[in-house]
């Protein structure tokens, strides 16, 4: 009998004292993919309108930033980081591969704070920036909200909190243990949603590019996010029935697809899956696969596809300064380059 | 207590021994061929519903010395498959290790993808508990691009309510493999269970739920499937 009460007790600390995994979720889930890809799904639809199409139609090319498993906390020096480098290097999005944060409810508080930050930034540096307060009020003059934002390319007016930033995050494992979803999907809404960049206009035939952000945080897409990736739904077909001709299509997921060493001890996807997936990614012509997890690096090609999987940027993962980001360059006929980005900054 | 207990492992060594046939490794020397096939029946993500059938025969050189050889076909996921393997069992009291080697083929015809595994594991069998370990060493072609992976640990635990040799048990099991796949750290588990219905034939069935994502992520619905079989032995 004492022994059942030590091996009890031992098992319910073991289930109750983690905070970085979820040991019942071994065997079931707490939060499933099916339900927030139908919530996603609802929510895109609804808010189509609110995701943005950048243009890069008149530029020589378009760049955009990537990076991967910041697991924030209270220390956001990396993320700012990202945030800033995207803004000083003009990238045209700027694209995050899921475990953004630490499933902690303070943690994302600093990381909305974060998010809000820069899509005032990006407010003032790219659109025309009007008070609408008492110029005397320095309280006022403070305040963000007394300022709106126009874009002269539409005319469309923004305040501080409907800055269209082009922040595009997936979903990870880490967002969504201990009910991180509900944390996560307050800031983000989406999980799986996909962002058009207008690239350019030729012979009365509009150019895009495509990026699909994936929910892949169980490891798996889920019943319904297959059903819809195979009815094309992500493919848009009603695009390509109207004459819309999409040039590049990247890919953005947060579960790895190659395991880069035996002693990698994360679950990627299984089997059948990461092959259907490498066949999937062909059937959409994909230029770039990205993925993180798995917080080690790795560069592969199949059937035409480019796969990099980034290593973590995270401040506790990789305390030293290094080559954590990627960035693409993609010129006007067309043509995709990437290489890495250093980041410079330490852990606090 | 020791007297008992050196009696235990005592009945239990010779019972093993004496028993025929009853789990997935025990032997009692008594007969040479194995032939068994099961239909399979199940779902999954990716490719929906799914069926298929296994055939596979065993044959026993000697009482440590065995060899066997199995197919597989799976509609729906349009799985085409094939192993050879190769076992040396040694008996130490009243357990059994064996160690086992198998080349296995996979055709995932649905996903272009052809795959070649070579696994070497070491089993530890008691009348209740089994355990496995070993590795897997996995090759695939899909599309234009040849992919070996880093070695893959497999592991495998299960455990019954009767003792091995019993006329029907039940058991639980814990693994990260199947007959004809091995996962990295996706782990499937289920309960099987056997029942002779004469002294060479077996009745055996296996439910089986491997879920995606389940070591470092959230484990999630990937697939669930059933199988039911014979087993016949000469």
């Amino acid at each position: 009998m004492k022994r059942f009460f030590i091996l009890s007790a031992v098992v319910a600390l073991v289930l109750t004292s983690c905070d970085k995994v979820s040991p019942t979720g071994v065997l079931v889930s707490g939060t499933g993919v099916e339900d927030r890809v139908k919530m996603s799904r609802l929510y895109f639809l609804d808010h189509k309108g609110d995701y943005k199409v950048l243009v890069a139609a008149k530029q020589n090319e378009y760049t955009f930033l990537v990076g991967a498993d910041s697991h924030l906390t209270t220390d956001d020096t990396r993320m700012r980081e990202m945030l800033q480098m995207g803004l000083d290097n003009n990238d045209l999005l700027v694209a995050h591969l899921g475990d953004i944060a630490d499933t902690k409810a303070e943690y994302y508080i600093t990381l909305e704070d974060l998010i809000d930050e820069y899509r005032v930034k990006y407010g003032k540096k790219y659109y025309q920036e009007f008070f609408m307060g008492d110029e005397n009020s320095s309280v006022q003059v403070e305040d963000p909200k007394y300022y709106v934002y126009k874009d002269t390319l539409t005319g469309e007016i923004f305040t501080a909190s409907t800055i269209p930033y082009p922040f595009y995050p997936v979903v990870g494992n880490h967002d969504i243990t201990h009910n991180g979803w509900a944390l996560w999907s307050n800031i983000f809404h989406s999980s799986f949603y996909n962002v058009y960049v207008f690239a350019d206009y030729v012979d009365d035939r509009i150019i895009y590019d495509r990026f699909i952000f994936l929910d892949t945080a169980n490891g798996t897409l889920g019943e319904e996010q297959v059903k819809m990736i195979e009815e094309g739904v992500l493919e848009d077909r009603q695009n390509a029935e109207m004459g819309v001709v999409v040039r590049n299509t990247f890919v953005f997921s947060h579960t790895n697809i190659f395991r880069p060493s035996s002693f990698q001890f994360s679950s990627t996807f299984v089997r059948e899956e990461a092959y259907f997936l490498l066949n999937q990614f062909v059937k959409w012509n994909a230029s770039i696969v990205f993925c993180g997890h798995v917080h080690k690096w790795d560069d592969q090609v199949v059937g035409g596809v480019t796969y990099l999987t980034l290593d973590s940027m995270c401040e506790e993962n990789n305390p030293e300064p290094g080559d954590y980001l990627v960035r693409v360059h993609v010129k006007k006929d067309g043509t995709v380059t990437w290489e890495k980005v250093h980041m410079n900054t330490r852990k606090k | 207590m020791r007297k008992l207990l050196v009696f235990l492992a005592a009945f239990l060594a010779t019972a093993v021994y004496a028993q025929p046939y009853t789990g997935v490794h025990k032997f009692d020397g008594k007969y040479r061929n194995e032939v068994s096939a099961y239909g399979m029946f199940g779902g999954n993500i990716v490719s929906g519903t799914f069926g298929g059938l296994e055939l596979s025969y065993k044959r026993y050189l000697g009482n440590r010395w065995s060899a066997a050889a199995a197919g597989q076909v799976q509609m729906g996921k349009q799985q085409y498959s094939g192993y050879v393997m190769g076992g040396y069992r040694l008996p130490v009291s009243w357990m059994d290790f064996y160690l086992d080697g198998k080349l296995m083929y996979n055709r995932y015809h649905r996903w272009n993808t052809d795959e070649t595994v070579a696994n070497l594991s070491l089993t530890w069998e008691t009348p209740y508990v089994f355990l496995k370990v070993g590795e897997s060493y996995i090759h695939y072609h899909v599309l234009d691009f040849d992919c070996t992976e880093p070695l893959t640990l497999t592991f495998g635990v299960g455990t019954s309510i009767r003792p091995r040799w019993n006329s029907w048990n039940i058991g639980l099991f814990f693994r990260n493999y199947d007959e004809f796949y091995y996962e990295n750290w996706n782990i499937n588990w289920g309960f099987n269970f056997y029942a002779n219905l004469r002294p060479q034939m077996q009745l055996f069935g296996e439910f089986n739920v491997r879920p995606a994502g389940s070591m470092s992520q959230l484990a999630s619905r990937y697939e669930t499937s059933l199988k039911l079989g014979l087993k016949y032995n000469w």
